[in-house]
């Protein structure tokens, strides 16, 4: 006779649990709302700035990787690259479509919303510190380098609108986005290694 | 934006990374990655770069929004076959539209006309063809199909637009497209749409396809 253990669903991987959701369990589908929702929120938040609006994009992306379930597209990456990136289209679609100004302070200095400090369970602890990662690589960036960048990822601005914004050449915009992006894969790939 | 020979700066690469490209010139690129393997590796190298961004920025997950996503989650109980997330929208819901044996074993998601308004000018009708994911604008007997969101393509991949006349069967328009990072595009569809019913896309070869080989995408009636 065999006897069947309950699964600790918090125990497997992304890719088992998707496998789960796509035969309807629902509380795979918790857990991994559960792993991957901050980030999601973050994401949409810092973009859009606007917690009804985060909300509603959050929840538009999650509702379709259930629907898509095991069908979400794993050679294009992780679950989470997945989540982010449904996110950050959903939130590109909505700035372009309320014409996102340019000038929009871009920088979370101010906003409350933060992970409260009382969060503390490993996982937190783990986000927190992949936080300060890329904040810190962030913010070692030369400020011209690092204003392109955030105003293309989480504004959702094109280059041209971030050159007419800014008064410079098209060409200076992307070679500024060139080369933040180099260096910050590089503080990143040194961050990553120091933290092994 | 491109060298005299056709090669990519790095500066598209980083502008394409960070879905800053315009849309035109980001379908050119995801064209010309296909054959450039050197344009591939920095790109990935970039898009390291691009999904570690969000982790910057960490906010508490507001209460309830777990509520109302599991709702949404016990309102649309799965479906057996897996569809493209990013059409997996609840008007995709609709009659599945086969036009063969052949392509009844194709994974299906087919987008219906829902709704046809006034929009712009009031010589030009917006026609919705999905919940957010085509508009079909029609002005003076001419058509430009916009769409949101649709899947990027693979490598060798590309969407083909096709035109239909009654139940005749589709004939090939000639447009072949891709999309931008955010799936967005705009495309004129050839020619006049006197007589034609409904224009539609599917997922084609690259160098396109003189019949559908994939159930389509998107059809918009008219």
């Amino acid at each position: 006779m065999r006897f069947r253990r309950p699964v600790d669903l918090r125990g497997l991987a992304d890719e088992e649990l998707m496998e789960l959701v796509d035969g309807g369990e629902m509380r795979a589908f918790e857990v991994v709302f559960d792993r991957h929702a901050s980030a999601a929120y973050s994401l949409a938040f810092r973009m859009c700035g606007r917690r009804a609006l985060a909300e509603d994009i959050v929840q538009e992306a999650f509702l379709s990787l259930w629907r898509s379930g095991a069908g979400y597209d794993r050679t294009r990456g992780s679950v989470r690259s997945w989540v982010l990136s449904a996110v950050h289209n959903r939130a590109i679609d909505q700035l372009r479509r309320a014409g996102a100004k340019a000038g929009r302070d871009v920088h979370d200095d101010g906003i409350a919303e933060r992970l409260p400090a009382r969060e503390s369970t490993d996982a937190e602890v783990e986000r927190r510190d992949e936080a300060d990662r890329v904040r810190g690589a962030l913010g070692e960036l030369p400020p011209d380098q690092r204003r392109v960048i955030e105003l293309a990822y989480f504004g959702g601005l094109t280059h041209s609108q971030i050159a007419e914004a800014l008064d410079l050449p098209p060409g200076t915009v992307k070679g500024r986005m060139r080369l933040g992006l180099t260096k910050l894969r590089s503080s990143l790939g040194e961050a990553e290694r120091v933290a092994l | 934006m491109s060298a005299a020979n056709g090669h990519h700066s790095g500066d598209d690469v980083a502008a394409y990374a960070l879905g800053a490209l315009e849309p035109d010139e980001a379908e050119a690129f995801r064209q010309h990655l296909a054959d450039c393997p050197e344009c591939r590796e920095e790109l990935a190298g970039f898009e390291q770069v691009t999904e570690a961004l969000p982790a910057g920025a960490v906010y508490a997950v507001p209460k309830g929004l777990k509520r109302r996503v599991m709702q949404d989650v016990r309102a649309n109980p799965k479906q057996s076959t897996a569809r493209p997330p990013e059409l997996a929208g609840p008007l995709l819901r609709g009659p599945l539209l086969v036009w063969s044996g052949a392509l009844a074993a194709v994974l299906v998601a087919v987008v219906v006309a829902v709704a046809l308004t006034s929009g712009g000018s009031s010589a030009t009708k917006v026609i919705q063809a999905s919940a957010g994911n085509a508009e079909l604008r029609v002005s003076e007997g001419r058509g430009d199909l916009v769409v949101h969101r649709l899947p990027q393509l693979r490598p060798g991949r590309i969407y083909e637009m096709w035109v239909q006349s009654g139940s005749a069967a589709p004939v090939p328009t000639g447009t072949l497209f891709g999309v931008n990072s955010s799936g967005a595009a705009s495309v004129g569809v050839p020619g006049s749409l006197n007589g034609v019913s409904a224009v539609m896309v599917t997922n084609e070869p690259a160098g396109g396809s003189p019949a559908p080989t994939t159930t389509p995408l998107i059809v918009a009636r008219l």
